[in-house]
């Protein structure tokens, strides 16, 4: 009960705060006090505008996310397991991970246009790279003696790969994703900034061009409650689905 | 039963080469209790990982039944000192039990029936639906005892099994395990440095040498009857000379 009401205060103290620094400190003009911000949003939710934006946004998240984390899965299991793609693989992987999916929005136009693909492709690679690193961690780091144990009660290579290593793994493949979704979330914007005519991201740059700060203000809001509310999903996905081999960590 | 002749064991090559195990001899009868005793760093639980399959020797032959040990297997089975990761965490104490009868490829209709056996063998009944870390640290070996057992072992390897409990702890599992040698017949190689311990259980001690090129010094028959208290005189005077072997080792 404690931490709802202080998770409630806390938001309110920061709004009432910004109100005050917006009306007396600051430029209203620059920084629109929540009020405003409030009046501005109220209308683009009834027309249903900001909505559209947010399912954009969201459906390029999804597939690329979708797509990023099963390609970072496969691969980083390989990586994990087997040395000579270790080996071949681990050095190209731990150059190309510093290209941003921002350092990638240039060429991804270049191919792909600014249609679907090219977002789909940047949350795609921003994704691939974090689940993977964490997939190969999680692999190697499925302890010896648990592997051992299991070799000896009889379990022959591909049961001890399925059913000791992968689930050993699954708390960092999570982990991965949780990181690499809070990162899609980042990435979509600048992605949808330079090269789109939709989306959150679009909202944004048209509304900076046009000089409306109240509707810039209205977009990072709906960034914030959207990441939030989708990180706290995916929490509860994972609680229910996969409990049994995340909470051991905690106990253990 | 297991026959071991003139094993080496080096690690590394050229300059780092570590010789951790020269001219080890052992011979271990079906049904009997041998521990293997010595300072840490002695190569116990290498010659442990050579008798299990895990690791081969560089040279010399270990036999099992009259066949060379080529790799893993059930018929010898292996047992960690940390139950928490040679446990599979995220299955119930039946559920490790189950899996261990998965990979014996044992017909469905047989394991409630041979779950129930060990479980009550080991006194875990009651605690079946429990997963591993809301056990307590006996509880936990206790099922790795019971998880060994389902798959019908001729042989357990113990490597410092009972290391991490407390004195109490440690002292009943003492009890439980040679209660259930008694009722198994099973042969058991025991890795241990704890003098008091090998004393209590050991049909035969085989004192180790302290690295590099480790060997047995001192091969003890025990000849006690048990229930075995290490204050009595016979057993007194066995720790003793144990003792002192093990302060002339340190002091050479």
């Amino acid at each position: 009960m404690r931490a709802p009401l202080l998770f409630g205060a806390s938001i309110v103290i920061a709004f009432a705060a910004w109100q005050f620094l917006s009306s007396f400190v600051f430029n209203p003009f620059l920084i629109p006090p929540p009020l405003v911000v409030f009046e501005t949003a109220v209308p683009m939710v009834k027309s249903g505008e900001i909505f559209q934006h947010v399912a954009i946004s969201l459906a390029r998240v999804g597939v690329g996310f979708v797509t990023g984390s099963a390609a970072g899965i496969v691969l980083g299991v390989l990586l994990g397991r087997i040395r000579l793609v270790n080996d071949l693989l681990d050095p190209v992987i731990e150059l190309l991970r510093y290209l941003s999916p921002t350092a990638m929005i240039p060429i991804a136009v270049i191919w792909f246009g600014i249609g679907e693909t090219s977002k789909y492709f940047l949350i795609f690679w921003g994704t691939f790279f974090i689940v993977l690193i964490n997939t190969t961690a999680g692999v190697m780091r499925a302890p010896i003696i648990r592997q051992r144990a299991a070799e000896c009660l009889g379990a022959n290579q591909l049961q001890i790969f399925l059913l000791v290593v992968i689930p050993s793994a699954a708390p960092y493949i999570v982990t991965g994703m949780r990181i690499a979704m809070a990162s899609s979330f980042m990435s979509i914007i600048p992605a949808e900034i330079l090269a789109a005519d939709s989306g959150i991201g679009y909202l944004l740059q048209i509304s900076s061009i046009l000089l409306q700060t109240n509707r810039i203000f209205v977009a990072l809001l709906t960034i914030c409650v959207i990441g939030f509310i989708f990180d706290r999903l995916f929490r509860m996905a994972v609680d229910r689905m996969l409990s049994r081999y995340m909470s051991y960590i905690a106990l253990t | 039963m297991l026959a071991v002749r003139n094993v080496s064991k080096a690690f590394g090559a050229d300059a780092n080469r570590y010789s951790a195990l020269e001219g080890i001899d052992l011979e271990v009868s079906e049904g009997e209790f041998v521990c293997l005793l010595g300072p840490s760093g002695c190569g116990k639980s290498t010659l442990l990982n050579i008798l299990a399959g895990f690791e081969q020797a560089s040279g010399g032959t270990v036999e099992f039944e009259g066949a060379p040990v080529r790799g893993a297997g059930r018929d010898r089975v292996m047992f960690f000192q940390d139950a928490g990761s040679a446990l599979l965490p995220w299955l119930s104490a039946e559920e490790n039990l189950r899996f261990a009868l998965r990979v014996r490829k044992l017909p469905r209709e047989s394991w409630p029936a041979i779950i129930d056996k060990y479980l009550t063998m080991v006194n875990l009944k009651d605690h079946r639906h429990k997963f591993p870390a809301q056990l307590s640290g006996g509880m936990r070996q206790r099922l790795q005892i019971a998880r060994a057992l389902a798959v019908e072992p001729k042989v357990l390897l113990m490597d410092e099994p009972f290391g991490a409990l407390d004195a109490l702890t440690r002292r009943r599992m003492h009890g439980f395990l040679l209660d259930i040698w008694r009722r198994t017949g099973k042969t058991i190689v025991f890795v241990t440095h704890d003098i008091a311990e090998a004393v209590t259980l050991a049909d035969r001690i085989c004192v180790m040498s302290v690295g590099p090129g480790s060997r047995i010094t001192e091969v003890i028959s025990v000849g006690l009857p048990r229930p075995r208290d290490p204050g009595d005189p016979g057993a007194a005077r066995i720790f003793k000379h144990v003792e002192s072997l093990l302060t002339f080792m340190e002091a050479a």
